[in-house]
């Protein structure tokens, strides 16, 4: 078996140290130049202008530079590749143009500290509104629109992964049937595991319906601001929209609350604006039901 | 004494499994002989990639892949993964469980690539050790690949095939040989692949990869996104010689061809291996159009792209109306 030779000059560093230093050169925005000079990199192994060789030895073609290089190459492209699938719609509706800088930025604001790459994005929503341009004018604007876009984006994929409700006996709207109406109001609706209740300061839903048909030369149409609100939930192992009457949110957001059908009703009657509440409440809660949006009703004690 | 590969049968020539296949080979059920599957891409799902697999391990034997285990790290090993790993190989019935020689992060960040250790004595003491570790928690052998790799540490003491072997012997693991990784790295490193190859515990060797790599002229990159080259191909026959023959399975993580493209890729191992063709000429093989020649073109058209981004890059695209 051949034995290599440590370089004459080689020192030994520990591996803690060579492997914080490599992977913070590697992750350096600027390239692996700043990098290896940048003060994280030079406190763990201080290293002068072409000294590199110390650490990394060239090969026949390249310099250990340039054979760092492709490491650090490699970083933020596949970083950033995969950002862009897990935000299409948001990539679309800025262009790689633009989401790409703000894709860096966010990588090294937040590198991944997760084994799996599903959570690069879990803070992406949340970094669009810690960054928002103060020259866009007052909320709600295009960063608003742009940070909504990546929840709705992110809840999608969330939704997609997490538990749900598939292998299960469907609920039907006929277990409404058996209850009188003190009990129905009383008991209390299981939302599915898979139901989010989403709420946003632009219309959104259509414009994720347009931007997902849209061709890359197509132009999008971009929505004024004004509040929406909208459900998902997986059924068949497919997410689904639902776009949602601020009324119909707000009995929605009081069942996932834990609260009684009552009370639910109750707490959103003052948004229906004196209309008879009868029809619209039977027919959400059909469409409701047959969505899957529900996995089971607890009636009160006694019933 | 260890029995050879652990004692886990050659199942064939496989595929690892792509979301983009999922309904081909949930509808088709094509007869391929197994299907490897990057972990990370399952341990958590709740949602219709676990559904799939779990179709699908119904039907064909399953190896689980990992890209996150980072059993070269500094960093203490995730256990909260290992327990989310091992209940997933018992549910899918796992042939075995595998990973890579290398660490993907430090200081609890994971740059989500295959680095490259500096191969010494301490660092295979750590790794040996970590193996045994996970070993103990996963209750089954570990086997692990030699990555592809662009640097080497001026302080290493030996060269990779020594550590690998070392390593194999020392925490009784077993080896993914990854034949396009011997022949990239080898060329990145000046050094020779036959060597490479010849020079490792043979009897430790569980299963081959095989994958295509992108030709930048003063190196190569792993990129998963082409035929496998003839070269490859003739490493993979000395392989299958010094080893007696292993399972084998084809990655193609970019620019994925249908699945019968990439079917008929891993099956041309099979005219290396059988013994009334096995003493044909690789590059007789390679001029075959077992490939669908618009995707032959298209993969062999070279680099796509200034930065590319060696695998592994794995993200399952979410079903949603």
């Amino acid at each position: 078996m051949s034995r290599r030779e440590p370089e004459p000059s080689a020192e030994a560093p520990a591996l803690d140290v060579v492997q914080g230093w490599f992977q913070s050169v590697i992750s350096h925005p600027d390239g692996v130049e700043s990098g290896i000079s940048a003060d994280e990199a030079q406190a763990l192994i201080g290293l002068g202008r072409d000294e590199l060789e110390r650490i990394v030895r060239r090969s026949r073609n390249l310099s250990a530079s340039e054979r760092i290089g492709i490491y650090a190459n490699a970083y933020y492209a596949r970083l950033l590749e995969c950002l862009g699938e897990c935000f299409p719609i948001l990539r679309r509706v800025l262009g790689a143009d633009l989401f790409e800088p703000i894709a860096l930025e966010y990588l090294q604001r937040y590198p991944s500290k997760s084994y799996t790459l599903d959570r690069l994005g879990d803070r992406f929503a949340q970094f669009l509104e810690e960054t928002r341009d103060p020259d866009a004018g007052a909320p709600p604007a295009w960063p608003e629109m742009l940070a909504d876009l990546a929840r709705f984006e992110h809840a999608i994929a969330r939704v997609f992964d997490g538990p749900g409700s598939e292998g299960e006996p469907p609920f039907a709207i006929d277990a409404f049937q058996d209850l009188g109406a003190e009990e129905l109001a009383s008991a209390r609706l299981l939302p599915a595991p898979s139901l989010r209740l989403l709420t946003f300061r632009f219309p959104l839903n259509d414009l994720y319906t347009a931007a997902r048909r849209a061709g890359e030369e197509d132009e999008l149409t971009y929505p004024l601001p004004g509040i929406e609100h909208v459900a998902l939930c997986r059924r068949d192992f497919v997410v689904r929209r639902h776009p949602l009457t601020p009324f119909e949110h707000e009995v929605l957001a009081g069942i996932v609350g834990g609260g009684s059908v009552g009370a639910a009703l109750a707490a959103a009657a003052g948004m229906a604006d004196g209309e008879d509440l009868g029809p619209t409440i039977e027919r959400s809660f059909a469409a409701w039901t047959a969505a899957g949006f529900f996995r089971g009703i607890a009636r009160p004690e006694g019933a | 004494m260890t029995s050879p590969r652990l004692g886990h049968p050659n199942l064939g020539c496989g595929v690892g499994l792509r979301s983009v296949h999922f309904e081909h080979i949930l509808k088709e059920q094509p007869a391929v002989d197994w299907f490897e599957v990057i972990s990370e891409n399952y341990v958590d799902s709740q949602g219709r990639p676990r559904h799939v697999l779990r179709q699908i391990a119904e039907r064909y034997r399953v190896v689980l892949h990992g890209v996150s285990l980072s059993i070269g790290s500094s960093d203490p090993l995730d256990r909260d993964y290992l327990r989310k790993l091992k209940a997933l190989a018992a549910e899918v019935n796992a042939a075995w469980v595998s990973d890579h020689l290398c660490w993907t992060g430090v200081l609890g960040k994971n740059t989500h690539d295959l680095l490259p250790v500096p191969f010494t004595e301490a660092t295979l003491r750590h790794v040996v050790e970590r193996i045994k570790i996970v070993q103990d928690i996963l209750e089954r052998p570990l086997v692990l690949e030699n990555p592809s790799s662009y640097v080497t540490f001026a302080h290493s003491t030996m060269e990779e095939w020594e550590f690998v072997s070392r390593m194999a012997e020392e925490a009784d693991c077993g080896l993914l040989l990854d034949v396009n990784n011997v022949y990239v790295s080898s060329f990145n490193h000046d050094l020779e692949p036959e060597e490479f190859v010849r020079s490792l515990p043979h009897e430790r060797i569980v299963q081959f990869h095989l994958a295509g790599h992108s030709d930048y002229g003063t190196h190569l990159i792993d990129t998963h996104d082409h035929p496998v080259i003839d070269e490859v191909w003739d490493l993979y026959r000395l392989a299958h010689q010094l080893t007696g023959g292993v399972s084998t399975l084809l990655e193609w993580d970019a620019h994925i061809p249908p699945f019968a493209v990439v079917h008929a890729e891993v099956l041309k191992a099979k005219r290396f291996t059988e013994p009334e063709t096995g003493r044909e000429s690789s590059a007789a093989h390679a001029e075959g159009t077992s490939i669908g020649e618009p995707w032959r073109e298209a993969a062999l058209a070279g680099p796509l792209g200034e930065a590319p981004a060696p695998h592994p890059l794995h993200h399952i695209r979410p079903d949603v109306a």
